[in-house]
């Protein structure tokens, strides 16, 4: 159906103002709080969305109040919620849905996309990189971290990236795109990965250990390393196991140091 | 001077960890080499990056629940080996570091109770800003937002250099009292940081962490063995 002739436009977000609201997202948890949780960071993340879809300022008030109001998400994967939340918005601006839908749109997907992000960032993908890093630098030094960092943020913003210029374009159906990275089987393969690059990491240590302080010490290295595993399997609290850990080592090797000396 | 550029560093991790970006630049793996190239020891921060990467590994901030406040231990951990190692002229050494850690790891649970206050502040800022919207101060409602960055930073920006600063006074003092301590100690910097590799792995929660941990380890040290690589 074509438009009647003279008839406005839909109201579209200007491409640079979207690209504001994406830079905003970034401070989506400034303030976090108990009550509205990241509440004030999407306001002030889709303020200049509304401020060019609704040049009354009451409506504009209005609009904002929605988005003050209570929401919480995956920081990453939030990014398509507000991506989403301004398409939702222009149809609004347009009069073509009620000002309660992008509402119900952040209030239906914050829950399950804040579970993926979680799933995948959080426990898999970061990890994994902290793992790789830690890896890189034991063996390589600095240059490997700086490399592995350029990686991570490559991936990491060109998804957060994508998920919001998915939300923008497709707005209901960004959750079939989400779908479609299957990021829960990539999120198990990366933790499996991230365990074993733990390993390797334990390993280095242990034989830098033995070169710089005798096999005793590697031999101790490797016990610390297996005992509090089991320590932590069974529950034992990080810090006073680090603790423990530390102190366990050098009291073994001032017992070893104590019978060399008295040979 | 060198109390200053820690607090600036730890202040801007503690922001980058969870109000700005989320980059993985707050992590121990880059906080700490940037915190010891900071106060001019690239080496020394780099010494503590890689175990305490692995040992808060599985520091994350998942919904509400509050992890411990990794950037602030790392910054006063890293800060305070670097500034013991200067005023015992040897320079990082992984005794320094290890006591570096005892002394300073503490402060990543008072970090965690200070982001309760945190979010305190907050919640009062975003009470602030509804009351704002209401009375048509929409700009000033939303840029609210960006004020709740300022508590996160002061508060590593002051904890931090008060970690690094008792880890200085402390840590000669140890070293100098008894001159013993330092090969043990030494060792036992080695025992923390493969118990970090096995806090790592268990942290990552994978269906086969515990196997997949032991084999790589052994595979690894063996290959080692073999090889006689991964020396210093």
């Amino acid at each position: 159906m074509r438009a009647p002739a003279g008839a406005t436009p839909p109201p579209r977000v200007p491409p640079g103002t979207l690209r504001r609201v994406f830079w905003r997202c970034l401070f989506l948890q400034a303030a976090w709080n108990r009550r509205g949780m990241q509440n004030l960071g999407f306001a002030y993340a889709i303020e200049p969305a509304l401020r060019a879809l609704h040049p009354d300022p009451a409506r504009r008030e209005e609009a904002l109040g929605r988005h003050l109001q209570f929401f919480n998400c995956h920081p990453y994967m939030a990014a398509a919620i507000v991506g989403g939340a301004i398409h939702h918005e222009e149809k609004v601006a347009a009069g073509v849905e009620p000002p309660s839908q992008p509402l119900l749109y952040k209030q239906t997907l914050q829950g399950p996309f804040a579970a993926v992000g979680d799933g995948f960032f959080w426990t898999a993908l970061r990890p994994f990189f902290g793992a790789l890093a830690a890896v890189g630098a034991l063996l390589f030094g600095w240059a490997a971290i700086v490399a592995i960092l350029i990686f991570y943020n490559a991936i990491h913003l060109a998804l957060r990236i994508r998920l919001f210029r998915a939300g923008y374009e497709k707005g209901d159906a960004v959750v079939a795109e989400i779908a479609r990275l299957g990021l829960p089987v990539a999120a198990d393969r990366l933790r499996g990965a991230g365990a074993a690059l733990c390993g390797v990491a334990a390993a280095v240590i242990v034989a830098r250990s033995a070169a710089l302080a005798g096999l005793a010490a590697g031999a101790l290295a490797a016990v610390a390393a297996a005992l509090g595993y089991a320590a932590l399997a069974r529950g034992a609290r990080l810090l006073p196991t680090a603790y423990a850990a530390a102190l366990f080592g050098a009291a073994a090797a001032a017992v070893v140091g104590s019978f060399h000396g008295s040979r | 001077m060198v109390y200053l550029v820690l607090a600036l560093v730890a202040g801007l991790a503690a922001v980058e960890r969870k109000g700005f970006l989320q980059a993985m630049l707050s992590r121990p793996i880059t906080l700490a080499p940037i915190a010891g190239w900071a106060l001019g020891d690239l080496q020394g921060g780099l010494l503590v990056a890689a175990p305490l990467e692995l040992f808060w590994l599985g520091a994350v901030n998942l919904g509400a629940a509050l992890p411990v406040h990794e950037a602030l231990g790392t910054a006063a951990i890293a800060g305070g080996a670097v500034l013991a190692g200067r005023a015992l002229g040897t320079g990082t050494s992984p005794e320094v570091a290890i006591l570096a850690v005892l002394i300073c790891a503490p402060l990543a649970l008072v970090g965690r109770k200070a982001d309760r206050l945190v979010e305190a502040w907050n919640e009062r800022l975003a009470l602030r800003a509804e009351a704002q919207l209401a009375h048509h101060h929409a700009g000033a409602a939303v840029r609210a937002n960006l004020y709740g960055l300022l508590l996160p930073f002061g508060i590593a920006a002051v904890l931090a250099p008060v970690g690094a600063a008792a880890a200085e006074v402390a840590i000669p003092a140890v070293l100098r009292g008894i001159p013993g301590a330092a090969g043990p100690l030494r060792v036992g910097f080695f025992a923390f940081a493969a118990f970090a590799c096995a806090s790592g792995a268990k942290a990552l929660r994978a269906r086969s962490a515990r196997a997949l941990f032991f084999i790589a380890f052994g595979v690894a040290a063996a290959a080692a063995a073999a090889f006689g690589r991964f020396r210093p």
